[in-house]
């Protein structure tokens, strides 16, 4: 059920796990719109495996700052009415494209007093693998 | 007993965890572990007290270091002021026999942590570099391996006859108490963790497909 309100939130409640639109194609479009694939589409590992692979890197990525996107999402669909306040990221390893990733979510801190809840995201790969990890800081009414 | 220990908090640059909440998440999740230490990175945290939380959780915290080396990064428990004074705790290039040696002199103990990782991991430097003397311990089971990194370090600790301790690296609180590491008796402060570790008596335990 969605949280509408700060009283409808619990200690080490987990967020429904959200998976990811992590296919090339969707990773490819969102780097293009952020101005990182050139006008002429020229390969690079945002947008081709075997253009990241040359690069020495395991396959394309997914931007880091779609995978930010993700994780708003996520809170945003667990509690519609949530004002973030801060996503704070750690980059452990690349989001390669077209592996099936999942996130994670889970409060860790309620502020009453400030109407802040603090959670935990955690983005992983379908090994079970750590890639992304971080916390959100979100403001919910009262 | 069972405690974690490889954690950081945000004392450490990368570290999200509040200590406080780290004590609420093992006893709302009645995870198994006793307790924690605190490795910060490149530091040792002088002036924290956590014995107000230790006892309000009735949880054993203690704290070491982080320190990092040619071979990657080591763990230091039972870490003191002269300790501190022997080297740059903040410098990314330390020798590692020099930290295990200093560690020794002054009766802590030095522990290489994801040996099996790549880059930061002692395994992955012991083919350029050669095996380092003084190692006993590494960490076998720590939290935030990723693909064969733990069974590298097993299979490099079994074959140069290191004992095993497990952590869960936790940066976040949702992640402590992924691993730890079992002793037989009951460790109440960092000079009872040392000797422990350094009787030998103790094995790395791994929950992290407990979840």
């Amino acid at each position: 059920m969605a949280k509408e309100k700060l009283s409808d939130v619990e200690f080490g409640e987990e967020l429904s796990a959200f998976e990811p639109d992590t296919t090339l194609a969707t990773g490819a479009e969102f780097a293009d719109l952020v101005g990182w694939i050139r006008e002429d589409g020229a390969k690079n590992r945002f947008n081709s495996h075997e253009a990241a692979k040359k690069e020495g890197l395991p396959g394309a990525f997914i931007p880091g700052i779609l995978s930010q996107g993700y994780l708003v999402s996520m809170i945003h669909q667990w509690a519609p009415p949530a004002e973030i306040k801060k996503v704070d990221t750690v980059f452990r390893s690349p989001v390669i494209a077209d592996v099936k990733h999942s996130i994670t979510g889970v409060v860790t801190d309620i502020d009453e007093d400030e109407g802040l809840v603090e959670i935990d995201l955690t983005v992983v790969n379908d090994k079970g693998e750590t890639r992304i990890f971080g916390t959100a800081s979100v403001r919910l009414p009262q | 007993m069972l405690l974690d220990l490889h954690t950081h908090s945000i004392k450490s640059d990368d570290g999200r965890a509040k200590v406080e909440n780290y004590c609420q998440w093992i006893k709302s999740k009645n995870l198994p572990i006793d307790g924690f230490v605190l490795t910060e990175h490149r530091q040792f945290d002088f002036e924290s007290d956590y014995s107000p939380l230790a006892e309000k959780f009735g949880l054993v915290i203690l704290k070491g270091a982080e320190v990092e080396t040619e071979y990657g990064h080591v763990l230091v428990f039972g870490v003191t002021e002269g300790l501190y004074k022997e080297f740059d705790f903040a410098d990314i290039k330390n020798p590692l026999e020099m930290v295990l040696e200093m560690s020794n002199k002054h009766g802590a103990q030095a522990v290489p942590c994801h040996p099996g990782r790549p880059k930061v991991g002692m395994f992955a430097h012991t083919e350029n570099l050669g095996v380092p003397k003084g190692v006993e311990i590494v960490e076998i089971y720590n939290g935030g391996s990723r693909d064969n990194e733990d069974q590298i370090a097993i299979d490099n600790a079994e074959k140069l006859g290191y004992k095993g301790t497990g952590g869960s690296d936790s940066h976040i609180v949702s992640h402590i108490g992924r691993c730890a590491t079992r002793f037989p008796h009951d460790i109440a402060t960092i000079d009872d963790l040392v000797a422990a570790l350094k009787a030998g008596d103790f094995e790395a335990v791994n929950f992290k497909h407990a979840d």
